[in-house]
């Protein structure tokens, strides 16, 4: 996990205060967990970027407001907007998450590769692309805590709280959800290849 | 299933791997890898897939964060209305 300089509720206090260079550096520093988040439960590119947006207008309202309470974490607590309103959608649509094809990918996407050839830069969305639907086969016990932990970086002892379970419940799932991912990827020779996976 | 020098389970293991270990268990657990091959490994492996984890996220484009950040600037003005 990276450590930054300035905390989440520094940023936040500067912020509250009127900066606006503090939020950006938030809003930059959290976008990508944000977003993946949402795209994990809608699947649509578009789509998560639109509930990007409405996740962040309920932020800035809360904060401006003077709503904000101050005791909890900033991430969690942004991610978990994020998760409502991606199922909300849902319930609202009256229907459940469709397959979308990974050709909704924006030229965005594609920058941080951009030293990469081709091939390379295709191996690698293949291996990603692969990953992603690795975690969704995942039963939904563990993928549910494998997200709130990995990207809503919610503890341990949140997640069993939210999920109604023990902490050891939790915890026995997040380790059965890495040690299914692990097989999977070790059966579909996902190497560990130390460019892709960097130590 | 791992057989270890101390009490360490595979909760802890996850424990650690993300951050929610003591600093004392830290110590522990580190100075025990640092015997235990076999911990050491398992440590390794769970590294290796949380970094794999890392590697799905996806980023927004450009456009969206500038609208987010253009209705945080111009909050007083839609706020007000």
């Amino acid at each position: 996990m990276r450590k930054y300089e300035v905390s989440d509720s520094q940023l936040i206090s500067l912020y509250k205060n009127g900066s606006e260079d503090a939020f950006t550096e938030l809003v930059t520093r959290h976008k990508n967990k944000i977003f993946t988040t949402i795209y994990m439960i809608v699947k649509d590119h578009d789509l998560a970027e639109d509930l990007l947006q409405e996740t962040y207008v309920k932020v800035v309202n809360t904060v401006k407001s003077g709503r904000y309470n101050e005791e909890g974490k900033f991430l969690p607590w942004v991610t978990r907007i994020a998760h409502n309103l991606a199922i909300d959608h849902f319930r609202k649509a009256k229907r459940y998450p469709t397959i979308v094809l990974e050709d909704g990918s924006n030229v965005f996407n594609s920058l941080e590769f951009s030293e990469d050839s081709i091939e390379d830069r295709q191996i690698k969305e293949d291996t990603h692309t692969l990953l992603r639907e690795l975690i969704q086969e995942l039963p939904d016990s563990q993928r549910e805590v494998l997200m709130m932990r990995h990207y809503m970086q919610m503890s341990f002892q949140e997640i069993a709280e939210v999920t109604d379970v023990s902490i050891n419940t939790a915890l026995g799932r997040m380790r059965y959800a890495l040690i299914n991912l692990r097989k999977r990827m070790d059966k579909l020779n996902v190497a560990y290849d130390k460019n892709l996976y960097p130590e | 299933m791992l057989r270890m020098i101390k009490t360490f389970t595979q909760n802890d293991l996850i424990r650690f791997v993300y951050q929610e270990t003591h600093a004392e268990e830290n110590i522990e657990i580190e100075t025990a890898a640092i015997f235990d091959e076999e911990l050491a490994d398992e440590l390794n492996a769970l590294k290796r897939t949380i970094s794999a984890l890392d590697l799905v996220e996806r980023t927004p484009s450009f456009k969206s964060i500038d609208k987010i950040l253009s209705y945080s600037k111009s909050y007083d003005l839609h706020s007000s209305k």
